[in-house]
């Protein structure tokens, strides 16, 4: 059973790296000018023709499409990426030095937003029709409907420029000394905007998961029968959960998507910040290295969330894991 | 024991219940009969005191002497928890889909009473083996259990409870016809035995013939006839009750 | 009766704002790109209704004109992203079997990859126009479209109707297009509205990064994009009014969403 479970699970993932990895090598075919050049980037001018040539053989240059793809994967998955047209570094090591950066941005992001949403959902749902039951419908739609930059531009002005409470861009001051704090204190309106702007959406999925929970028959067999409303409440936010973990996973693509916007506006020297210059500048095994490796991530948090889902999920652990 | 005196219940401007009157004797098993609509679990709502909150309710409903209408919401939490205890139809979803049993029988029973764990266990174990159900469930979930399995789970937390009055809220019809028949049996053992009071809602003519000591006929929010069950049975007074018997024999 | 209320307004806000953005030619008070170095950063006044920007530009002509621009990509792209979705669906939902299977695996496939990291991809090869921005969009939206579609489908082809037109003979493919127009359209159409939202903040999102509309044309998102320097010397209602249009778009869109999920829901249960 767990064989099965896991090898579906490997499937599906590798199915997503290969459309993502035809994304990427799509990219770098259709780019404009010498493959050669994309590959080697900056080093390009101080290679020689005959330098050159042996590139095009070793990658395959003058072989069909699909051959060079082969190629381009063999390499791929041994870690070599190519070089930056820009800054001529192994694309590998300047994505393994941003990759940290979005993982942290991300990570304390969701962490804080299933606290937040969590709280709220619960709250609200147990109290239908009160104040904060339909205050949080009408701000997860208000809050869907703010671009997330303008958001981050309007805490900028309160919290950085008006107030100074907080840098507006960055990851440490060179005062700061680059410790723990100091990161912490930059992280803080990346990581507010990006929490702002999802925690309505969760907290009310969350809430309907719970009403609609409340209202199901073992909660009624149970009241009829004088069962402490304390140990009701624990069994409906035990099943509201389920479909509640199952709906961050979904999402959980969208935050990458989502720091894309937030970096860039914070310089916060993630992946996302990477996506966009290397689009700017056209810097294309940079590019293409990014989106694998972005590709490469949400398959491995979707694994996590899956692992999660079997934890909670007694349906699902009596059947991949018999236990 | 219970006693229902004029009871009528209506629900945005709709009379759901008409007048009803009827008692429960003590050590006895009544049976309400009536097709659906009849207002049959309508009056085990208002027994339970759980109407919805706007209904509007005349009428007496009392239990050894004290009046349930007139009660406070926390006097029938209490009585729901220590006095009734009710078994409902759908056993397959009565109870939460994610907890193992021994949490969910715990809660409808020694948690109730202030037992421990332990006290729990060792009561529960040799209940669930006079209903001839294995130990094991205690560590399964409701999903890996039959409806038979866990409506016998239902009979077991009453079992444990010892309540004043147990109501069973057609407890047969997701069944199967075979669980059924052992159902029924362990419920005329259970008033034997230990001489609980059992109030059986059925639409099923057959069951209340074979189990019951006394009927309530309900047609359209209103009894129609009461009395024992071979009297109503074989000398039907009221033309509802020979229609129903008509039909059905 | 109250959802029904609702609807209409939010309908009447959003048709106001189509409107005046198709008609932006005659109602803009000024030449989008004409510049007054006479009144740079002139706030709001009698004179510029909403300001002009760091070239003297009139912010609500820009407006009107860069919500031409913003709302026409999310038109194109969504009329390209729907009939993409609706071939993909239709196909895997008709066929079903394992042509269903290797097309919703994919499908799943593409759904988890961050749409804005695709579009930004295609962006770096084919980035220059509106047009091009459009059709990228319309390329890369058409996912979840596709699974409705496919659903819809799928439930309609095991329908009661359906089997009895079969016995009378008609072609399955014409019973299931015609019905499923009839009867998939509330679900789609709020799909629809939905990726037309979508289409909006990816289009603001890009440009604001530099990586979408070209500058020099205006958007919302590009205006966006230029504002940024403009806070800092304290002229805020260059990035205000933008912000506050799409904010409202949107908005009108989640609620009509909203309001017509629900009474597909009402119907369905009824």
């Amino acid at each position: 059973m767990i064989a099965k479970w896991i090898g579906k699970r490997v499937i599906m993932g590798t199915i997503v790296l290969i459309v993502v990895s035809f994304l990427s090598f799509f990219i770098l075919h259709a780019a404009p000018g010498d493959p050669a050049a994309a590959y080697y980037g900056g080093n390009l001018q101080t290679l020689t023709t005959a330098e050159k040539e042996r590139i095009a053989q070793a990658f395959g240059l003058d072989k069909p499409v699909l051959a060079q793809y082969a190629i381009w994967l063999r390499e791929a998955i041994t870690g070599n990426l190519g070089y930056s047209a820009k800054e001529g570094r192994a694309v590998s090591t300047i994505l393994l030095e941003k990759l940290p950066n979005t993982l942290q941005l991300v990570g304390i992001t969701l962490m804080i937003l299933a606290i937040i949403s969590t709280w709220f959902g619960l709250l609200a749902g147990m109290k239908e029709g009160s104040l904060l039951d339909r205050g949080l419908s009408i701000f997860s739609i208000a809050s869907s409907a703010v671009p997330s930059f303008w958001l981050g531009i309007l805490l900028m002005m309160i919290f950085s420029v008006q107030l100074g409470w907080f840098p507006s861009s960055g990851m440490s001051d060179v005062r700061g000394g680059g410790g723990i704090a100091d990161r912490l204190h930059h992280i803080f309106l990346p990581v507010a905007v990006l929490v702002l702007s999802h925690v309505g959406i969760f907290a009310r999925f969350l809430q309907d998961c719970v009403k609609s929970e409340s209202k199901s028959y073992y909660v009624q067999v149970a009241r009829a029968n004088g069962v402490a409303e304390q140990e009701i409440r624990k069994n409906i936010l035990r099943n509201a959960f389920i479909p509640y973990v199952n709906y961050v996973g979904v999402t959980i693509p969208s935050f990458f998507g989502g720091s894309i916007v937030v970096e860039s506006l914070f310089g916060w020297s993630g992946l996302g910040q990477l996506l966009v210059k290397s689009v700017m500048v056209k810097d294309f095994p940079l590019l293409m290295g990014g989106v694998l490796i972005i590709g490469v991530v949400v398959v491995v948090s979707l694994f996590i969330i899956d692992v999660l889902m079997v934890v909670i999920n007694p349906k699902l652990r009596r059947g991949v894991l018999r236990c | 024991m219970l006693s229902i005196d004029g009871l009528s219940v209506s629900l945005n401007g709709r009379q759901l219940i008409n007048n009803v009157t009827f008692t429960v004797p003590k050590g006895r098993i009544t049976s309400i009969i009536g097709e659906s609509g009849s207002g049959k679990s309508m009056t085990v709502s208002a027994i339970l005191g759980l109407l919805p909150v706007h209904a509007q309710t005349s009428g007496a409903i009392s239990l050894n002497d004290k009046n349930l209408v007139e009660m406070s919401p926390k006097d029938k939490v209490e009585l729901r928890k220590m006095h009734f205890f009710t078994v409902f139809q759908d056993a397959a979803n009565s109870f939460s889909p994610s907890t193992k049993m021994k949490h969910q029988l715990f809660i409808f029973t020694g948690h109730k009473q202030g037992h421990s764990k332990m006290e729990f266990y060792q009561k529960m174990r040799v209940i669930l083996q006079d209903l001839d159900l294995t130990d094991d469930i205690m560590e399964r979930y409701p999903f890996e259990l039959s409806g038979g399995m866990l409506q016998r789970c239902m009979l077991a937390c009453a079992l444990y409870t010892e309540p004043t009055l147990l109501i069973a809220d057609e407890p047969t019809s997701a069944l199967d016809m075979l669980i059924q028949k052992d159902f029924i049996d362990l419920l005329k053992k259970l008033n034997d035995e230990k001489g609980t009071t059992i109030l059986l809602i059925t639409h099923d003519l057959d069951i209340a013939a074979s189990v019951a000591h006394a009927v309530v006929v309900m047609k359209k929010g209103e009894v129609v006839e009461t009395g024992q069950v071979s009297d109503v049975f074989d000398k039907p007074q009221h033309p509802y009750t020979k229609l129903l018997l008509e039909n059905h024999f | 009766m109250k959802s029904r209320k609702m609807l209409f307004f939010w309908l009447i806000i959003l048709a106001i704002i189509f409107v005046s953005t198709a008609f932006s030619s005659f109602l803009a008070p000024y030449e989008p790109n004409s510049m007054d170095m006479n009144s740079i950063y002139a706030a709001p006044s009698g004179d510029h209704l909403l300001g002009t920007d760091q070239l003297g530009r009139d912010v609500l002509s820009r407006l009107l004109v860069g919500g031409k621009v913003t709302l026409l990509i999310a038109v194109v792209s969504v009329v390209i992203s729907t009939i993409i979705g609706f071939i993909f669906g239709g196909i895997s939902g008709y066929f079903g079997g394992v042509l269903d299977i290797v097309m919703m695996r994919l499908l799943e496939a593409f759904l988890t990859i961050p749409s804005l990291v695709i579009v930004l991809a295609f962006q770096a090869i084919m980035r220059g126009s509106v047009w091009n921005m459009a059709v990228i969009m319309g390329l890369t939206g058409w996912f979840v479209t596709a699974r409705i579609v496919r659903s819809e489908f799928m439930r309609l082809k095991d329908s009661e109707f359906v089997h009895m037109a079969v016995m009378f003979r008609t072609p399955m493919w014409k019973i299931l297009f015609g019905h499923l127009l009839r009867n998939s359209f509330p679900a789609i159409f709020v799909v629809t509205l939905f990726n037309f939202a979508g289409a909006i903040f990816t289009e603001v999102s890009l440009s604001f990064l530099g990586i979408g509309v070209p500058p020099a044309t205006p958007s919302w998102g590009t205006m966006l994009y230029s504002a940024q320097t403009d806070l800092l010397v304290g002229a805020w209602w260059i990035g205000l009014f933008p912000g506050l249009i799409i904010f409202f778009t949107i908005l009108c869109l989640q609620f009509i969403g909203e309001a017509l999920k629900k009474q597909g829901g009402e119907r369905s249960h009824a």
